[in-house]
């Protein structure tokens, strides 16, 4: 029976009394409904609708802080993404892939490269050098492994100091919210978007510390959309490239909490505020959670599952994708070509700075050539006290700082607060074997996270609020945010704080004839 | 008949006066002080004409007004006229010289206050006098826009210099009309915010050429 490792997150305290009773209504009330509609009728994944409402468990502030999460530098063996160069032959394709001992598999939709399997025991990095030498190849790179960018913690709008920090108040006079006219890409771990019942095999898998948690077999797990960030129309042309299918449901809860920031729902007296609550966003899952893996899905998040999000989302209609997501090690070539497309299509595309700075000063691969792209920008965080947060990664491609929390200064209630997942049903893999159990993801609370995960949907909101606002260009849409940040650090640009924290209303405001 | 009434009648004279010679035109003495006022009506063509264009949608637009002038003998003259040019349009931003339009109305005024000296050209028999002047002025520029917190409208004064031509054309004793010609100069007002649009364009000039229409009441 096979089984994975993990890199989970530190233990939760469990609510037993809470978490208990509501698993038991969740469980007596599931079977009844899969009687109503067969799996053969829905097909894939999807087992039918889930009737019930979202649980709201409130503002989680008492949970301990979670580290923040880093991004290791590994790829997966057995397969590495290729760029062949336009016009080689099909069977010179083949006769480089077979070079190195591979073969080219089926063509993926939302590429413009090609996955060429090895055999089983040869280095994907050694086998990407010997054909990027080859000259009918543009470039070729292992499939390094992708990761969300944030430090959970927890929750209510005068909660929210990340708003009043970068003048959000004035910028909703000028512009509440932008409007549905905007599509705002999350590529991420999936958005807790809509109501449902999958099923899904959980197979025995290696715990970080080394515990073996048991397979639980087949299960059929309730989702729910969040309370606070849907609404009719809300979501977008979903899709799931860990699944490959179009349910590109959160079985983490960084996507989702994510997204709020982005879009959660303000001035309807639930919960907390978001930048640009008019918008519709585009769920786009391109990174896996636990879940994902102890599900076994047939991807994971690699550079090329992110690249076709990227293509899918701007082919798609995303005027603004949001990319909270990062990785150190080798460069990335199948990112930037994807985000050079999506910029040349006319999205504007805001990337996490990275994590890493107490770590090592690593560049963040796919933030790193964010100067170089006119219209993509690398997004750094700062804390409450607009001080540079102590894991935000420094560097020449740093662009702009957004808040994004630090546990460090301030406690835990200097994270940014959104609504995400009840992880305490979520995480049901970090106490004992005993107390492992199938998950949920139809209970909401709001939860403080840091990490520059949470700064760069600001600055997706901001560009979602600049493009309503008239300025449709990508690359202006960098300028007028750099032209009208606030300087911090050293005068003008600098390597830690970049161009500095945004400034929206300023920017909403403009230019005028002599100020 | 009609030959005896020729015969008789007197030669035929038409039956018209030819007016008496017109004296020269009224024109006031050619000596002493005199005061008189005017009205103006003209068109302004900015020097920062990208700059105007791009948030008012028109590099020029009218400008009106008047003023007063005292003449001293046949050739002297020194002016002082205030004009007013007004214009509604929007703030925006430049990027890479490409104008977005951003919707939040700005509303624009420019007062240029003028003090000219002039030399005069009066020709004999003539009712038509040139003239060509210069002097100093001063603009009262103010930009109020929607949105503005404390400090970010803008009201200040500038001061610059001009060169004036043009002739004025004498309708009666007490009424002339003048057709002028004035390009000013007012260095450094624009651009000096580095968020602005003038700064994009840099330009710096709130000066530029005004052609207008005076109807002149005096002597």
């Amino acid at each position: 029976m096979p089984f994975k490792t993990s890199n989970t997150h530190m233990p939760a305290p469990i609510r037993t009394i809470l978490v208990a009773a509501i698993c038991t209504a969740g469980v007596i009330g599931v079977p009844s409904l899969l009687a109503q509609r067969s799996l053969a009728e829905l097909g894939g994944r999807l087992v039918g609708e889930y009737p019930l409402s979202a649980i709201d468990v409130g503002l989680r502030a008492q949970d301990p802080p979670r580290p923040p999460r880093t991004a290791e530098s590994t790829y997966l063996s057995g397969s590495i993404v290729v760029k062949f160069r336009a016009g080689t032959s099909t069977n010179a394709r083949r006769a480089m892939a077979s070079s190195v001992g591979g073969d080219v598999s089926a063509a993926l939709s939302n590429a413009d490269f090609e996955i060429v399997r090895l055999n089983g025991g040869d280095d994907a990095e050694q086998m990407a050098a010997r054909l990027s030498a080859q000259p009918d190849v543009d470039y070729a790179q292992a499939r390094y492994r992708v990761w969300p960018m944030y430090a959970p913690n927890d929750p209510l709008y005068s909660l929210q100091w990340n708003f009043p920090a970068i003048d959000m108040e004035r910028a909703w006079d000028i512009n509440p919210g932008a409007s549905a006219a905007i599509t705002v890409a999350v590529l991420d771990s999936g958005v807790a978007f809509r109501s449902a019942i999958l099923r899904q095999t959980a197979i025995a898998w290696r715990r970080e510390d080394g515990v073996v948690l048991p397979a639980l077999g087949a299960l059929d797990i309730p989702f729910a959309a969040a309370p606070d960030l849907a609404g009719p129309d809300r979501f977008v042309a979903p899709r799931d490239f860990i699944w490959e299918d179009v349910l590109p449901f959160d079985f983490d809860g960084h996507g989702t909490h994510v997204a709020g920031t982005v879009g959660q729902l303000t001035n309807n007296n639930v919960g907390v505020a978001g930048m640009a609550f008019n918008v519709r966003i585009m769920p786009v899952k391109v990174i896996d959670g636990q879940w994902d893996l102890v599900f076994d899905s047939p991807f994971v998040g690699t550079d090329d599952t992110v690249a076709r999000g990227v293509r899918y989302a701007v082919d798609n209609g995303a005027k603004v994708i949001n990319m909270s997501i990062g990785r150190s090690g080798p460069p990335a070539p199948v990112v930037e070509a994807a985000i050079r497309y999506a910029v040349s299509r006319g999205a504007f595309v805001a990337v996490a700075a990275g994590n890493e700075f107490l770590r090592e000063p690593a560049p963040q691969r796919l933030a790193e050539f964010g100067p170089s792209v006119e219209g993509m920008v690398a997004v750094g965080a700062v804390g409450r006290d607009k001080v540079r947060a102590v894991y935000s990664s420094v560097g020449p491609f740093i662009e702009l700082m957004a808040p994004g929390g630090d546990f460090t200064r301030g406690g835990a209630s200097s994270g940014v607060l959104q609504q995400t997942l009840n992880l305490d049903l979520v995480e049901t893999y970090t106490g004992t074997v005993g107390q492992y159990r199938a998950p949920r993801f139809d209970s909401f609370g709001y939860y403080y996270f840091t990490g520059t995960s949470m700064a760069t949907p600001h600055v997706s909101g901001f560009a979602a609020l600049l493009m309503q606002q008239g300025i449709t260009s990508p690359a202006a849409i960098e300028a007028i945010m750099k032209q009208f940040a606030t300087d911090l650090g050293s005068p003008g640009r600098d390597d830690e704080y970049g161009h500095g924290l945004i400034n929206p209303r300023a920017a909403l405001r403009g230019m005028g004839l002599a100020k | 008949m009609a030959a005896a009434l020729l015969l008789l009648s007197g030669r035929a004279e038409a039956q018209t006066q030819r007016p008496a010679p017109r004296p020269a035109a009224t024109r006031p003495a050619d000596t002493g002080f005199r005061l008189r006022g005017f009205g103006e009506a003209g068109l302004r063509l900015f020097a920062a004409s990208e700059t105007f264009k791009a948030v008012l949608g028109s590099a020029s637009g009218p400008i009106f007004g008047g003023g007063v002038e005292a003449l001293w003998g046949r050739h002297l003259g020194v002016s002082v006229d205030v004009g007013r040019y007004q214009a509604i349009g929007e703030r925006v931003f430049v990027s890479n010289g490409e104008v977005f339009q951003l919707g939040l109305e700005t509303n624009v005024s420019v007062v240029p206050i003028a003090v000219t000296a002039s030399y005069r050209f009066p020709r004999p028999r003539s009712a038509v006098t040139p003239f060509v002047g210069g002097g100093l002025n001063w603009h009262r520029y103010t930009e109020t826009s929607a949105f503005a917190a404390a400090g970010e409208d803008v009201s200040a004064t500038f001061t610059g210099f001009h060169a004036v031509g043009g002739a004025e054309w004498r309708v009666s004793r007490l009424v002339a009309v003048g057709g002028i010609g004035r390009w000013l100069s007012v260095r450094d007002a624009l651009g000096a915010e580095p968020t602005s649009v003038a700064a994009a364009f840099g330009e710096h000039d709130l000066g530029g050429f005004e052609a207008k229409v005076r109807l002149i009441i005096g002597r």
